[in-house]
């Protein structure tokens, strides 16, 4: 509400420099037209139409009341000057002249008074005196320019009043607006999350789409179909709310709990790499439940761990043991191969940071790196359960 | 994103539309203005943020216009009864009153009309109704006129005719500006002439024609302005209030378009593959098809590893159209994901205090550029748990006095800050202290 209160004081200020700023123009267009001031006087009025401008045009960029009093009282001077300066006779013509600066330029710092009651004032009775001048100038209150600068007068405390009040309406709808749009936002953020999070579903899916792409040649036409069927039905139930977990390659089942079990999953990870010609082997439990996401990450995590030695380490051999108590679950990925100096291979380089930390971070967890040339690597995986 | 056209992923799928290519130049632009931009900057067409920003940039009615409306109307009404007031005082002076009387019997029933008609069908005002209301406050004119034509006045005696520049007032929040503008000049211009036609041009009845004149335009351009500065605030506001929905961001985001994006593919992924499912796309594939799966595969496999390595200063400054153009932010470390709600909160209004105040120094150059880190610099230090990120912001073409103690107490809320102003530079270093882990 802060920063709408301030858009509206400035909308204010610079609605009062142009209703001020235009209305004292037209006068000086009529006054001058008129013909009918002095010379002395005339100059007079001009330059106190100037100082009002200069100071209106100050006035809407910083508001103060300093410049409000300036502006009103070089007005008012102009005002005098050119009511009092003219012939009797032809002072209705200059009344008639000043209209639209006593009826606008002399009324429009009203808009812009609000919290300044001391400026309000000043305004008010500058408007009184206005009128008071125009009343005496042309002959009475009925006459045209007192009514049109009572009209002015009108007209501004209206606009002033309705432009005050319409902000914090529209404000408020734009509050709303918003407030529909951060739930928006989340839960397409919670929706972004589950589909990322639903990667080994979508392992198959790029498998699938992948033969698709070589126009599904080399795979029988029956077993491709049933594949995209499977692949497809997978995506519905993606689509609909629910967090599919395909179990294996080829033999899907699909699984609404939340939870699913590592051991049987870290034996499809330990055929991967046996197949790239690194053995991997398993010490400690087999069982551990975990929610969907967790283990995910985590199967990612490790599956990041062992490329690493089968690309780095220079051995055929890693050693994996997954240790877990009520709260964690931890894996301790180790090889004996060449190993390396921590601090001249940076983690980023390795990928380390953005797929093993990150992706663990992002459920809760999080990953140590050990390493020395010659004396092998040992990573930390850790997890929440 | 990658340089994969959408329309290769599009094409061919069964059970979409394609849109066609634009048939116009006008068409082209609009679309590009209507959806294109606005999805650039990060939020799928679809959204509420993205509607009512659409919304908002329409031109003619928009968001809290209907309230001006009836403000602009308020103060139509009373002129009007000033108006009538004037001329029944100056009743007896009329050579012939009929015409004059006729032309405000027909300026209220056609109020009263269009008043019905706002109320019935709610705050909007299509084409051929604005064209009938000019053509209604023609004729108002033109009676009033030829009414007042034997009197040799103008000045003195023109009532309904000025009305009618009174009642384009509302018609400014309902209608394009260009519209109401060409009005206003048309309606002027009827005025010159008629004073030049119908009144002696001497140095004494100058000065009343000029404020006639000046009563006639003056007002409804003034309201083009107000609704002008209005709309302006409304969209900045709306534009404010969309960006402040990423304080509450984890602290890495993949963003709503990228987020809408996924959904898509997935969903086309899904198409595909119960086309090829149920025999509609007959294996082996087409090579339309093939390709459709690859360059379905290949986005796919972006999106997934998309990583969450955007922050959500990132995601605010480009969705934003205000910051976005005035903003730089240098962030390489990924640090302003580790601020709190607060700090956030902070950091953005400073930067719309900033943005608001300056000017750039030649357009199109950004006004103020932030940057975070590097972390552990002289004076920032860091512990296990927390750590002190610099933030430096400078800002250019802000004089230090002109930024309002909003602007600081926004900054206070990011840290502890020492500022310094050289070269028409602002320079402001805060203290950022933050989690090193944070839970967000």
């Amino acid at each position: 509400m802060d920063f709408i209160a301030q858009e509206r004081d400035r909308l204010l200020r610079s609605t009062t420099r142009v209703v001020g700023i235009t209305c004292a123009l037209v006068s000086v267009v009529g006054i001058v037209s008129s013909l009918a001031v002095p010379l002395v006087p005339l100059l007079g009025a001009l330059a106190c139409i100037a100082v009002l401008i200069a100071a209106l045009l100050v006035f809407g960029t910083n508001g103060s009341v300093w410049w409000t009093a300036l502006a009103l009282a070089s007005g008012l001077g102009a005002l005098a000057l050119l009511l009092l300066g003219a012939d009797p006779d032809v002072r209705s013509v200059v009344a008639s002249a000043v209209v639209p600066l006593a009826a606008g330029s002399l009324s429009a710092p009203l808009m812009a008074q609000r919290g300044a009651p001391v400026g309000l004032a000043m305004t008010i009775v500058t408007g009184v005196a206005a009128v008071g001048a125009v009343v005496w100038a042309s002959g009475g209150p009925l006459s045209g320019p007192t009514a049109g600068v009572v009209l002015g007068w009108v007209l501004v405390a209206v606009v002033s009043v309705w432009i005050a009040r319409s902000i914090p309406r529209v404000a408020r709808r734009i509050q709303s607006i918003g407030t529909a749009h951060r739930a928006e936002r989340q839960a397409s953020e919670t929706e972004a999350q589950r589909r990322q999070g639903a990667r080994l579903l979508h392992d198959t899916v790029l498998a699938t789409l992948t033969l698709l792409a070589h126009s599904g040649v080399g795979v029988s036409e029956q077993a491709m179909r049933e594949q995209a069927a499977e692949d497809a039905r997978l995506l519905r139930h993606l689509r609909l709310g629910a967090t599919p977990q395909p179990q294996q390659s080829g033999d899907y089942s699909l699984t609404r709990v939340e939870e699913s079990p590592l051991g049987q999953t870290l034996e499809s990870v330990k055929q991967r790499f046996g197949r790239m010609g690194l053995e991997v082997s398993w010490h400690g439990t087999g069982q551990v439940l975990l929610p969907s996401n967790v283990l995910d990450a985590f199967l990612l995590a490790l599956g990041e761990c062992l490329e690493n030695v089968r690309r780095h380490a220079g051995v055929g051999e890693a050693h994996v043991t997954i240790v877990h108590d009520q709260e964690t679950v931890r894996a301790m990925v180790t090889d004996a191969g060449v190993g390396f100096d921590l601090d001249a291979v940076s983690a980023e380089r390795l990928g380390y940071k953005e797929s093993v930390v990150n992706r663990l971070r992002e459920v809760g967890g999080d990953a140590k790196l050990f390493s020395a040339p010659g004396s092998g690597t040992t990573v930390v995986l850790e997890a929440p359960r | 994103m990658t340089r994969v056209p959408e329309d290769t992923i599009n094409r061919g799928l069964p059970g979409e539309t394609v849109q066609p290519a634009p048939r116009t130049r006008r068409e082209a632009r609009e679309r590009y203005r209507g959806s294109e931009r606005r999805q650039a900057r990060g939020l799928p067409s679809t959204s509420t943020g993205a509607r009512s920003l659409r919304q908002a940039a329409k031109p003619g009615a928009s968001l809290g216009a209907g309230y001006l409306g009836l403000g602009a109307a308020v103060l139509t009404a009373i002129e009007a009864v000033a108006g009538i007031v004037f001329f029944l005082v100056r009743l007896p002076d009329y050579a012939n009153p009929w015409l004059p009387a006729g032309a405000w019997a027909l300026y209220l029933v056609a109020a009263i009309g269009v008043g019905l008609s706002l109320m019935t069908y709610g705050e909007r005002l299509t084409g051929t109704a604005f064209a009938l209301i000019c053509a209604v406050l023609a004729c108002v004119v033109t009676l009033d006129f030829v009414g007042i034509l034997p009197e040799h006045d103008i000045a003195h005696t023109a009532s309904a005719s000025v009305a009618a520049g009174f009642a384009l007032l509302p018609v400014a929040t309902l209608r394009p500006a260009r519209e109401v503008a060409a009005a206003i000049a048309v309606l002027g211009l009827g005025f010159a002439v008629m004073a030049a036609v119908s009144t002696p041009i001497t140095p004494a009845t100058l000065p009343g024609i000029v404020s006639l004149l000046a009563l006639v335009v003056v007002p409804p351009s003034i309201a083009l302005f107000v609704v002008h500065r209005f709309r302006q605030l409304v969209q900045r506001e709306l534009d404010r209030v969309l960006v402040q929905s990423n304080v509450q961001a984890p602290q890495f985001a993949v963003g709503m378009l990228a987020s809408d994006e996924l959904a898509r593919l997935d969903l086309a992924a899904e198409k595909l593959l119960d086309a090829v499912a149920n025999g509609s796309d007959p294996l082996p594939l087409s090579d339309a098809s093939a390709s459709v799966a690859a360059s379905l595969a290949t986005e796919l496999r972006l999106h997934l590893i998309e990583g969450r390595r955007e922050t959500w200063l990132y995601h605010a400054i480009t969705e934003s159209d205000h910051l976005g153009r005035a903003v730089s932010v240098a962030d390489p470390q990924s640090l302003a994901g580790h601020l709190g709600p607060a700090q956030r909160d902070g950091l953005l209004q400073a930067l719309w205090q900033m943005v608001g105040d300056g000017r750039p120094a030649q357009p199109g150059a950004p006004v103020v550029s932030v940057t975070l880190g590097p972390i552990g610099s002289d004076g920032h230090p860091v512990s296990d748990e927390r750590m002190d990120v610099p933030i430096v912001f400078e800002s250019r073409g802000t004089p230090r006095r002109r930024l309002g103690p909003t602007a600081w107490s926004a900054l206070q809320r990011i840290g502890p800050y020492t500022e310094s102003f050289r070269d028409g530079v602002l320079r402001v270093v805060s203290h950022c202290v933050v989690d090193r882990h944070p839970s967000m």
